[in-house]
């Protein structure tokens, strides 16, 4: 949807494989709920929140409830359905992460010329950007 | 009982951030864990994936279970029993 990037860095004492890989569903998940999250109920809330952000199996999760581990998956389907509805209604994450790439560029540009006092100072005002977004 | 090797997330709002930890199954949410062995941070691009791999192969040895997610990371980082 939103996340370009498809390459995992290697670190640097263990492995050296940069692949195309399907891991930043979870940073997309993580977002939508960042942005959405409070929309969902709270049963909806704290189903979502321990798959994408404790990761927990579905049968875990449905052991700690007491219901079926399908009932579990449909809840997990709404709730991605619901929180994708509100990012195609609204793009708040999207814009996001755009204005992030785009202000970082900013900033980069910024940091190489650093003597330069204006350039500093704009280095400083694009960096509080990200701290606020 | 059985271990799990599972991400849990830290890091603020909009800037997500995982921590790999080992833990009993059964920890309660935002509980207890008996280690941390790494952190995924997706938020660079690319993503960083540090991992203390002599920790991760003797847990998967020990018969620690990754989740699905984690097992992923591990295959892309090479790492096997």
């Amino acid at each position: 949807m939103l996340v370009k990037k498809k390459h995992l860095t290697p670190f640097p004492l263990s492995c050296n494989i940069t692949k195309v890989i399907a891991m930043e569903k979870i940073l997309e998940q993580a977002l939508l709920y960042d942005f959405y999250g409070e929309l969902l109920t709270e049963h909806q809330k704290r189903v979502y929140e321990d798959v994408v952000l404790n990761d927990y199996s579905l049968s875990e999760i449905a052991d700690e409830l007491g219901i079926s581990r399908q009932g579990v998956h449909d809840m997990v389907k709404r709730c991605s359905r619901l929180l994708n509805g509100y990012e195609e209604k609204l793009h708040l994450v999207e814009k996001f992460v755009s204005l992030r790439e785009k202000v970082g560029e900013i900033r980069k540009i910024a940091k190489t010329r650093e003597s330069d006092p204006d350039m500093e100072e704009i280095e400083k005002i694009s960096a509080r950007i990200l701290e606020e977004l | 009982m059985a271990v799990k090797i599972r991400l849990r997330r830290m890091g603020q709002k909009k800037a997500p951030f995982y921590r790999v930890i080992v833990a009993d199954s059964r920890s309660p949410r935002d509980g207890r864990f008996i280690e941390e062995i790494g952190t995924y941070d997706p938020n660079q691009d690319p993503s960083v994936f540090n991992i203390d791999e002599e920790a991760a192969k003797k847990w998967l040895a020990n018969g620690a279970q990754p989740t699905e997610t984690v097992g992923k990371l591990f295959k892309l980082a090479g790492i096997t029993k």
